[in-house]
């Protein structure tokens, strides 16, 4: 997998595949649990469901991460282990002051809406991978989860969902019906509906109706994520208005698809004429700033 | 906090590539998803994991971190599988809506063996493997160096974070947060939390890429590495062979053998 020696243009055609590849097992996968075998399921044997589902979302998680990788530019590379950070501390604080919400993709989510869907699909895969190696091994199978909710918060903030601060909560509610439907057959066929304490018992009081234990695990999904993810993704909105627009246009993702409306305007190529302004400003950041902009072709401040 | 579960010792297990206990480790987990019965999974347990962990000396520790991981998990299970498995037909006793089912039990015991299986397995390889070591050696197998970088940095990261939303924490209750009552007011109390420690982390982030890149970080030339992992030819004839195991009880298992 190293760079050094072949040529740039085939590497990229290389990840391109990669990640192409990832996507497709990922929702081949999703469809073969869901629509597969609804009647072998239904005797209580799962045939090859779960050996299904550990596989192909693990491999699809990990090409995409190696995939995406190699495109990002140093001050992206440089952002994903602090975010992971973030998402690894808040989320252990919010378990210990005892909230009924995970919190656990705030760093994903910053990430995905500043630097674009592939660092953030890079920060969720690594998460889970850290988080499975410091806390608990069990992190380990969602790692796909996190992956899409990195996507879907690049592809939201690239829609503009970021712009008002009344549609991020929106996007965070389809992330979070998406990312719930995804994380469900995990429950259900690698975890057989105990991920959790609480989470458990919600799922019995579905079985006990007489759902099927994929269709229990789909509901307890739908009862905690959407509302998750929608205070997740207000947290973010906040922190991200509360930044300086300077620090937030650095990103070439945020500059080329004008991730804030007007504010980032400023620093955006076409109004370089107000560059002398804001090199004053961004003096502290040089050469990674650089690499980052050299890397998108703009190179909006001198 | 402390970051990871690897404890410095000196036993055959913690001597092993690294590579070499990760790829062991993962086609372990393949297998036993693979092979669907219970007993091979508590057989692996017990004759590969529980004995790896004796040798290296870490059964004390995987005792009570598996207790503490696992033991939750696998009660939820017993009693979500064991009362309420509405596909079961053997019934043992009944309490109004919940059922003890043989069915159920079974599937408890398939699922919570492979999960203990699952668990144990990294378990011991996070326990016996310097997380370093094994992105070098993972690095000297092909792996883009920028992912060792992201990998072995968020575990050095983790603590400082921990110590610095800590004291936001502390210095926001010392103005009067309040970190009681109902959940929504805990809710807005993570706000005055996570900005601080966000802000926190950009500035970070830009000391650390200036750092990077003045030290030729996304340069394209082949990166030399202080350490060089061994990699003796009977563990990579052992790699090959427990991935070729893996392989063919997928294939095995694809075909319905294991029914």
């Amino acid at each position: 997998m190293s760079t050094s020696h072949k040529p740039v243009e085939a590497n990229k055609v290389r990840n391109r595949v990669f990640v192409a590849i990832g996507a497709v097992i990922i929702i081949a996968t999703y469809l073969y649990l869901v629509l597969g075998q609804p009647s072998e399921f239904a005797e209580g044997d799962f045939g090859q469901a779960s050996l299904i589902a550990i596989i192909g979302y693990l491999l699809g998680s990990v090409l995409i991460a190696v995939g995406t990788i190699h495109r990002l530019p140093t001050t992206t590379i440089a952002l994903v282990p602090v975010a992971i950070a973030v998402n690894i501390v808040v989320g252990q604080i919010s378990a210990s002051i005892g909230l009924p919400i995970y919190l656990d993709s705030i760093g994903t989510i910053l990430v995905g809406v500043l630097a674009g869907p592939a660092a953030g699909a890079l920060t969720g895969a690594l998460t889970n991978v850290i988080w499975g190696m410091t806390i608990s091994p069990i992190a380990l199978p969602f790692a796909v989860t996190a992956v899409v909710i990195g996507v879907l918060a690049g592809y939201a903030g690239r829609l503009g969902m970021f712009r008002r601060f009344y549609l991020a909560p929106i996007a965070g509610l389809i992330t979070g019906i998406i990312a719930a439907l995804v994380s469900s057959p995990i429950a259900a066929f690698i975890f057989g509906g105990a991920t959790g304490g609480g989470n458990g018992a919600i799922v019995a009081a579905f079985r006990a109706v007489g759902n099927s234990l994929l269709a229990s695990t789909t509901f307890q999904g739908l009862l905690s994520d959407p509302l998750d993810k929608v205070i997740t993704f207000t947290i973010v909105v906040i922190i991200l208005f509360a930044l300086p627009s300077r620090f937030r246009s650095r990103f070439p993702f945020v500059r080329e698809y004008n991730v804030f409306g007007k504010q980032s305007e400023l620093a955006a190529p076409t109004r370089a004429t107000r560059s002398g302004a804001a090199s004053t400003d961004t003096t502290t950041s040089t050469v990674g700033d650089d690499s980052a902009s050299a890397d998108n072709g703009t190179t909006p401040r001198g | 906090m402390t970051t990871t579960l690897y404890e410095d010792r000196e036993s055959v297990i913690h001597r092993l590539n690294p590579v070499t206990k990760l790829v062991a480790m993962l086609s372990i987990i393949i297998i036993v998803f693979a092979v669907q019965i219970w007993w091979v999974a508590l057989g692996i347990i017990v004759f590969v994991v529980v004995p790896a962990a004796v040798v290296s000396g870490t059964g004390g520790r995987l005792l009570s971190l598996s207790l503490k991981l696992l033991l939750p998990i696998l009660i939820v299970l017993v009693l979500l599988q064991g009362l309420f498995f509405p596909e079961g037909t053997t019934v043992l006793a009944e309490f109004g809506p919940a059922r003890v089912t043989v069915e159920g039990l079974m599937f408890a015991l398939g699922i919570g063996s492979r999960i203990a299986a699952l668990v144990l397995c990294s378990l011991v390889l996070l326990l016996t493997t310097n997380p370093a070591l094994l992105m070098t050696s993972l690095t000297q197998k092909g792996m883009s160096p920028k992912m060792s970088y992201v990998i072995s940095s968020t575990l050095q990261i983790i603590p400082a974070f921990h110590t610095r939303a800590q004291s936001i924490l502390l210095a926001q209750q010392a103005r009067g947060l309040r970190l009681k009552g109902n959940p929504l007011r805990r809710a807005g109390a993570l706000l005055p939390l996570v900005s601080p420690l966000v802000l926190g982390m950009f500035t970070d982030v830009e000391e650390r890429s200036t750092a990077m890149e003045a030290r030729g970080f996304s340069s394209p030339a082949t990166h030399t590495s202080f350490v060089i992992v061994d990699d003796p030819l009977g563990q990579k004839i052992a790699r090959w062979l427990i991935v070729a195991i893996a392989v063919t009880s997928v294939v095995l298992s694809l075909l319905g053998v294991f029914k």
